[in-house]
């Protein structure tokens, strides 16, 4: 994160980080920018009046599985197809770690959890494929075990002109299963620029998304080439006309 | 003649009655009078029964009024839907459709109007109806003829020559049926008064969203819902123009949110809602108490509890305005009592939301929000426009964001604002934004979100006294229903009878010393409102010493209350043995406090 924006150059000032709430959603706190720690779910939202009201801030949002594809869920969608300039992370390490391990929505089938001693029966969801079905115009994944590639995904992710989302799969260390820490990340990650994938190729990058949770892609799975308007952008038009 | 006349029309969804009631308001705003035009309707969209009422006088007028001058029924079924919402009386002229046959109602006059006849034999179609109805009205009410037809015209000249001359034969028709049939001037409009201007028309939803304007409000995040929907479709055309931007959120949690980002932002942010929305609201809320961030949320309240009754007027939402979020949460809540009060209500709002740094709840209601005041323009002469603290070059250089001040309120800063950044939180947190989970530092906070609020419990101007200090007996009522207790307070006093009446605008926290002070004098108090519980009764039992006879008046939603109940209750006040002025320090038997009717 921090080399992401180090690379970016905005300063602190300028950017508003945005979360909800959660263990990944602590992170607005360890940063000098404005912070802004809402209530569980909501964070989106709460990122976009702050982008309205003022289009010159960086607004990062920031959260878990949870927080995002859960109590949150409902908020995704129209955060993509509003298209305003934001970077959204998930920190996806497919467990509620700060309720002390319960079923999230991207837990696996058949996972034992301290709320489904008999195994999960539920399909978790894939966040990589409803995002790039939403229409969100940037969709990557990266693990904290490679630093360099994931600082780069965020920076890319932050210069993309629209909504841009970066998966992070992200180990709990006190909750999280053997295969999802760091050093199994490391050994397991195919980065998906060593497969030739083109990222502007948006059924192939759906194509290689339905893997999320078996295969452990990195890197950019869909940039569109063409980025459409943002929405802040029609602000400043009806503002201008107006005036 | 009269110089104040209630008129009721009911008739299926497509008989133009809603708009035939709004050339009449119209026409009479025009010619100087006063009017109020409330519309009510079953829920549907199309279809369904709709009716609306009009109150036109020569002064201001309060309130819908109670029992009809005259009636008009298209046919007996939905004119009974409405029940008490159009009271028929022996005093009443009451005008039906011919076809649809006579019913035994006890009132002065009935007439059976060949309503449906006369609309197909002058315009060949049925459904110029309410054409007819208003050359009635001209023929009998006393409403110019001529401002009418005026009305007609701009009305259905954009639908062709065809129709207009249609409907100004049965306009003609009507007239002429009222003028070969002549009634009792009692049912006949006088003059306006010698020095009458035309009088503006406006409604609640529409001076609110002004009122935001005018308080610089530069974001509105919300969500359609009957009956508050209008103030964002207000917005939605304007506040671009005001530098400021709009969301139509994917639901009201997102709506309320965006709000707030808004305003941790910097802007003026508001939402607008209605009860099941407020209930959606409710944890964002506590997030605008907890990040001390200026939010106003209106909620336009209808009937309830869940679906309730959306179409209806109610004021009961007030324990959820007051109680819901949870936590120790506080937030100013505020009522306008009629349609040009929403405007310094609104106002009022964005001021405290934006000096106090919390969010405001105002508690408008279905009849204020939707109802048609001819009034007098609005003026904005003398009103104050507040703006938050915001830090100063010193204050940023060591920038606090909690800081602790005398007042509770600290100096509050904004993205984009070099040395000013923040973690703003819901997650408790010390004077420095840092998350604490320490009793000390969370008593302290509490106390400070608490306590800044104080000063509003002296602010005089938001509470309302009429009527002889030394009386003994009180009325207290807010919102829509403070109208009706105006008119009665007047009643009351003509017939001798000494009544002071206390409207507050601030509804809590509760100013224990305002209402105590006005208690002083009194034996007996009665408290009226629109909710099953009677809730502000209830609330100021919580908060303050009430008098030793302290009763409610409380009606379910939909149900009128009327100047005339209030005083009948005041008359049976004023003979009772009651009990000998006291102040009790214990709260009130259960038995002195139930509900009287």
């Amino acid at each position: 994160m921090c080399r992401a924006l180090a690379a970016v150059g905005r300063p602190p000032h300028e950017i508003a980080f945005v979360s909800g709430i959660g263990c990944s959603s602590r992170i607005p706190g360890y940063s000098t920018a404005y912070g802004f720690n809402t209530v569980h779910g909501r964070a989106l939202p709460i990122a976009q009046g702050i982008k309205m009201a003022n289009p010159e801030l960086l607004v990062l949002v920031a959260g878990g599985d949870g927080d995002g594809f859960s109590i949150g869920g409902g908020h995704i969608p129209h955060a993509v197809r509003r298209n305003l300039d934001l970077t959204y992370l998930v920190m996806d390490n497919h467990i509620y770690g700060l309720t002390k391990g319960q079923l999230s929505p991207t837990t696996h089938r058949g996972a034992k959890t301290a709320s489904s001693s008999f195994g999960s029966f539920e399909q978790p969801v894939n966040p990589l494929l409803y995002m790039l079905a939403y229409g969100a115009g940037f969709v990557a994944q990266g693990v904290p075990g490679d630093i360099n590639g994931l600082a780069s995904l965020i920076e890319e992710a932050i210069r993309y002109p629209g909504f841009a989302y970066v998966n992070i799969q992200s180990p709990c260390v006190t909750f999280g299963e053997e295969a999802d820490q760091a050093k199994a990340q490391r050994l397991a990650m195919r980065p998906l620029a060593d497969e030739g994938h083109d990222p502007g190729d948006r059924l192939r990058a759906m194509d290689l998304a339905r893997g999320y949770g078996e295969v452990l892609h990195t890197g950019v799975f869909y940039r569109n080439p063409e980025p459409p308007p943002v929405w802040e952008g029609r602000i400043r038009e009806l503002q201008e006309a107006a005036l | 003649m009269v110089s104040d006349l209630i008129i009721g029309m009911a008739g299926s969804g497509g008989d133009g009655i809603v708009s035939a009631g709004d050339a009449l308001i119209a026409t009479a705003a025009e010619a100087g009078y006063y009017a109020m035009l409330t519309k009510s309707f079953g829920s549907q969209i199309r279809g369904g029964e709709s009716s609306c009422r009009l109150r036109v006088a020569t002064g201001p007028v309060q309130n819908p009024g109670g029992v009809l001058a005259i009636a008009v029924a298209l046919n007996w079924e939905d004119f009974g839907r409405f029940g008490l919402e159009l009271p028929v009386g022996p005093r009443t002229l009451l005008i039906h459709e011919a076809k649809s046959g006579a019913r035994p109602l006890n009132v002065r006059l009935a007439i059976a109007a060949p309503i449906e006849e006369l609309s197909v034999s002058a315009a060949g179609t049925p459904r110029a109806k309410n054409s007819v109805v208003l050359g009635l009205l001209a023929g009998w009410a006393g409403f110019d003829a001529g401002r009418l037809l005026d009305r007609l015209r701009k009305k259905l000249g954009r639908k062709g020559e065809e129709v207009l001359a249609a409907n100004e034969r049965a306009f003609a028709a009507g007239l002429d049926f009222a003028r070969g049939r002549p009634v009792s001037e009692e049912f006949r409009l006088g003059p306006p008064a010698a020095d009458a201007r035309p009088r503006v028309i406006r409604d609640g939803n529409e001076v609110c969203a002004s009122a935001a304007l005018f308080a610089g409000c530069q974001f509105f995040g919300g969500y359609p819902i009957t009956p508050a929907t209008e103030i964002m479709q207000i917005l939605q055309k304007e506040i671009w123009k005001h530098g400021g931007a709009l969301l139509q959120a994917e639901d009201e949690i997102a709506g309320i949110g965006a709000a707030i980002g808004a305003s941790f932002a910097g802007k003026k942010a508001m939402t607008a809602t209605s009860g099941p929305g407020l209930s959606l609201k409710t944890e964002m809320l506590g997030l605008a108490s907890a990040a001390e961030l200026p939010l106003v949320c209106v909620d336009v309240q209808r009937g309830g509890p869940s679906t309730g009754m959306p179409t209806k007027r109610e004021q009961s939402d007030l324990f959820a305005a007051v109680f819901s979020a949870h936590g120790d949460s506080v937030r100013p809540v505020l009522a306008p009592t009629c349609v040009a009060d929403t405007f310094t209500v609104t106002l009022d709002a964005f001021n405290i939301a934006e000096a106090y740094q919390t969010p405001v709840l105002v508690l408008s209601d279905q009849e204020i929000a939707q109802r048609k005041e001819a009034m007098d323009p609005l003026s904005t002469e003398g009103l104050k426009v507040v703006d938050r603290r915001r830090p100063t070059p010193e204050e940023l250089q060591h920038y606090v964001r909690f800081a602790a001040t005398d007042t509770g309120v600290s100096p509050i800063s904004q993205p984009g604002m070099p040395g000013g950044a923040y973690l703003a939180a819901g997650i408790e947190h010390d004077e420095s934004g840092a998350p604490s989970s320490s009793g000390q530092v969370h008593a302290r906070m509490n106390d400070k979100r608490l306590r800044k609020l104080d000063p509003l419990k002296r602010r005089s101007d938001l509470f309302r006294v009429e009527g002889p200090d030394d009386a003994t007996l009180g009325l207290i009522a807010w919102g829509s229903v403070a109208g009706i207790c105006r008119e009665a307070l007047g009643l009351a006093a003509a017939e001798g009878l000494k009544v002071k009446l206390l409207v507050p605008r601030l509804l809590y926290p509760v100013a224990e010393e305002i209402f105590e002070a006005f208690f002083a004098s009194l034996r007996t108090c009665l408290v009226v409102e629109q909710s099953q519980q009677g809730q502000f009764h209830r609330i100021l039992r919580m908060w303050t010493e009430v008098p030793a006879e302290f009763f409610s008046l409380a009606e379910s939603g939909a149900n009128p209350i009327t100047p005339a109940d209030v005083l009948a209750r005041l008359r049976a006040f004023s003979t009772h043995d009651s009990l000998p002025v006291q102040r009790l320090p214990q709260r009130p038997q259960a038995d002195l406090v139930s509900r009287m009717r």
